[in-house]
């Protein structure tokens, strides 16, 4: 008998090929859809968390003839995303919600549950690729470059990569939506970040955990790079380096949100892009997957977001266990609390937050000067 | 496919079926209307009524169709409760009921009503002891010095309800048979107990129907609950006996359909379906009743010779006779066998079995770490692991021997690969 498998079903046509792929490998299934927030949570958002989603995947499930089940993860969702992320927030850093999202819940609950059941593998749709060789487990970029997912991916641990499979990882998303029309699959998009999946239109993520958890807001001054109030903020939560939506309106310019500072509350804001420019961090928490914990200086790319191209950089461990990263060149708005992602090539190296974004080289300035005002 | 889920629902009848497809097509006419059309529809549902009626020996005057079995329960206990006198305004229940009578008389303890949850045994039947106690108006709080000893309700209402004059219980409500465990109730014993102070009994039959004899005037109770798909008739349709000369109180308005108590135009095909499987039920009551209990009998004691550590809730001790666990008349509808697996997980054996095609229930939702465990088996004594170790088999009218014979060889292969898991 074929493996049997667990496949994460958010009802989106990249799970349900998923689904149809490992069915048609002759693979006893079941499908499994997360529920990650009660429906009152839910209302009147089209999200691969809601009563829809589930509708959906029970539907594909039914179409390719395997069962498929609802696992309640609503409280530990909370506990192990959402509270972080909310965390994180207020201390003014910007979470990655999506990777604690696949290393605790779909990699962590999921795997444990399917376990449970007797089932050692756990599907996603996710564009990423696993290369398995005897001594050897690597976790590569998905083979269509703009869909690619597998920086939400990189902080999954060996165990984990080894019971998961991604079966769209080698296609290309023209291909994933002609095998949903050939096995008549709803085609329905499944959205790919925070602000997709959480959170009801009109309301940012940020302001949804605030509400969720009764947090006060941090109220606080807005500064410029002198130092000089242009305004009031009703709380640090809502601002993100490198931001310029939600400033106050000043006379010159576009501006920046250039840091933030969680024990004041302080907001400084610039006029000056290469303000925003920054050559060096620090990577904390890190998960490392390839092999030997880099003990000498290392070489390699960086990816400091999703959908962002990976840049060449060099990576000190320190001895606290973290990863100095030195870019090749300056990179802008290099934001604490997101996830860096470590690249050999296509090949994920690991993960580690990113944390105490250091100013870029004194001199000289990248961008040219601003023209006299 | 083997379906061993018969008290979830049941498959409609092919009889059934025949019935519904022929009032669904020339008899669309409303059952009020004055006209021939009219008149076709209305004849078809009184006959219903008195196939309904027939099965639990009522008159056809004494049945209220309802939605559904859910909804039969909320007007007896709602609707009876709301009828009652002043000083008679007391409610007991036990803590086994179906959601559908728990939760409405939770709702009535919100409203002030004095609300007791009897108890039952390790065999999940009804302790006669807390049913004395409560029938004379005393309840728990009468001797303070036993009171926790009884006091396994955690939902008891610990005021003291005399102070304020409605202590005096006016209704009564115990199921026939429980869904889980198939235990059936000394429903009798609550009829002789409140007939003293002059109480309403209600019971919820919707598991019994058509899998023990009901005869209504033999078991004494004024108000009944039946529902149509559990006994191969179709979804959407049910029944509430009410004795003639008991008042309930209308939950909803608008119409002067089931006199009033259930408004709204009648759902004649799916009316039609539940008589025809009423009547179905009532002639086949015996063939049926018998061959159940061989198949459940079969299945026990081939589970407990591949598994020896599997355990019958519900299936043997005091509450079950002289009579062994799986001989039929042991005390529990035959049909129903709930067995808990120790040390396993009854979701995961539900699961694995969905996955090689078998039906059965768990009793649980799915939950990433903690689903909450059956409140019946937790209400008989269990600890909350063995009660979500249980899994629950019940046969019906298509399952044969050789279904039986599968399903213990796929359990035994599934707690195989479980014990494998866990280990």
């Amino acid at each position: 008998m074929s493996e049997r498998v667990a496949v994460a079903m958010s009802g989106g046509v990249d799970s349900s090929v998923a689904a149809a792929l490992l069915k048609r490998a002759g693979h006893p299934l079941i499908g499994v859809t997360l529920k990650l927030r009660d429906c009152h949570d839910a209302r009147g958002s089209r999200s691969c968390c809601g009563v829809d989603g589930i509708t959906r995947a029970r539907e594909v499930a039914g179409r390719l003839g395997f069962p498929h089940y609802v696992l309640d993860c609503v409280q530990e969702f909370a506990s192990l995303v959402l509270e972080p992320a909310w965390q994180s927030y207020a201390q003014g850093r910007t979470p990655s919600p999506c990777l604690l999202c696949n290393e605790r819940v779909k990699f962590g609950l999921l795997l444990r549950w399917a376990a449970r059941l007797g089932i050692a593998r756990v599907a996603t749709g996710h564009y990423a690729r696993l290369l398995r060789s005897a001594d050897q487990l690597l976790l590569l970029r998905g083979r269509d470059g703009a869909k690619d997912q597998s920086y939400f991916l990189a902080g999954l641990s060996r165990e984990q990569l080894e019971r998961a499979l991604f079966p769209v990882g080698d296609l290309a998303k023209p291909e994933v939506r002609a095998l949903a029309k050939q096995h008549d699959l709803p085609s329905a998009e499944t959205p790919e970040s925070q602000d997709a999946c959480l959170v009801e239109p009109g309301q940012s993520f940020a302001e949804m955990l605030r509400r969720r958890f009764a947090a006060s807001a941090q109220p606080g001054s807005i500064v410029d790079e002198a130092g000089r109030l242009v305004g009031r903020h009703r709380g640090i939560h809502a601002f993100t380096v490198g931001q310029r939506k939600g400033l106050p309106a000043g006379a010159a310019g576009r501006r920046w949100v250039k840091s933030l500072s969680p024990a004041t509350g302080l907001v400084t804001i610039t006029s000056r892009a290469e303000e925003l420019l920054g050559r060096a961090f620090i990577a904390t928490e890190v998960s490392w997957l390839a092999g030997d914990w880099p003990r000498q200086p290392l070489a390699c790319t960086v990816q400091i977001r999703y959908r962002h191209p990976s840049e060449p950089a060099n990576v000190t461990a320190q001895p606290d266990g973290s990863l100095r990263v030195e870019l090749e060149s300056a990179a802008k708005a290099i934001t604490p609390g997101q996830a860096a992602v470590f690249y050999d090539g296509d090949r994920v190296l690991g993960r580690g937050w990113i944390a105490l974004a250091e100013p870029g080289p004194a001199a000289p300035p990248v961008l040219p000067a601003r023209p006299p005002s | 496919m083997i379906y061993a889920d018969h008290n979830a629902t049941t498959p409609l009848a092919p009889e059934v079926h025949e019935a519904m497809a022929s009032a669904l097509g020339a008899s669309f006419g409303n059952a009020s209307s004055l006209h021939l059309a009219g008149q076709e529809a209305r004849r078809l549902v009184e006959r219903a009524r008195a196939q309904v009626a027939s099965l639990i020996g009522a008159q056809p005057d004494e049945i209220v169709f309802t939605s559904g079995g859910t909804e039969a329960d909320n007007l007896a206990v709602l609707g009876a409760a709301r009828a009652l006198p002043a000083d008679q305004r007391g409610v007991v229940t036990s803590t086994i009921e179906h959601q559908a009578v728990l939760a409405p008389c939770r709702y009535l303890r919100s409203l002030g009503h004095e609300v007791t949850f009897l108890s039952v045994d390790d065999q999940g039947r009804l302790d006669m002891g807390a049913l004395a106690a409560a029938a004379r108006g005393r309840g728990h709080e009468h001797d303070h010095g036993r009171h926790h000893e009884h006091d396994q309700d955690h939902e008891h209402d610990h005021g003291n309800a005399h102070d304020h004059g409605h202590g005096k219980v006016g209704l009564f409500t115990v199921m026939l048979a429980n869904n889980e465990t198939g235990v059936i109730q000394p429903v009798a014993g609550v009829v002789k107990e409140a007939s003293a102070g002059g109480a309403l009994v209600h019971t919820d039959a919707v598991q019994a129907a058509g899998k023990l004899p009901i005869d209504v005037a033999e078991l004494g109770v004024s108000l009944l609950s039946l529902s149509s798909h559990k006994l191969h008739g179709p979804k959407g349709a049910g029944a509430l006996y009410v004795r003639r000369g008991v008042d309930l109180a209308p939950l909803w308005h608008g119409g002067r359909q089931e006199r009033g108590l259930r408004p709204g135009t009648e759902n004649v095909a799916a009316l039609v379906g539940f008589g025809q499987a009423c009547e179905l039920a009532r002639t086949r009551l015996g063939v049926d009743a018998g061959r159940l209990g061989l198949l459940r009998a079969r299945f026990e004691s081939l589970l407990r010779a591949r598994i020896p550590e599997a355990r019958i809730n519900g299936g043997g001790g005091s509450g079950a006779g002289t009579r062994g666990p799986g001989h039929p008349g042991d005390g529990r509808l035959p049909n129903t066998s709930s067995v808990s697996f120790a040390g396993l997980d009854g979701e995961a054996i539900s699961i694995n079995l969905d996955m090689l095609g078998v039906a059965v229930a768990n009793g649980a939702a799915c939950s990433a770490i903690d689903h909450a465990p059956s409140h019946v088996l937790v209400a008989m004594g269990q600890s909350e692991a063995l009660a979500r170790a249980a899994v629950r088999f019940s046969f019906g009218r298509d399952n044969t021997d050789a279904d039986i014979d599968r399903i213990v060889e796929l359990v035994a292969q599934v707690v195989t690969l479980l014990r494998g898991a866990s280990a």
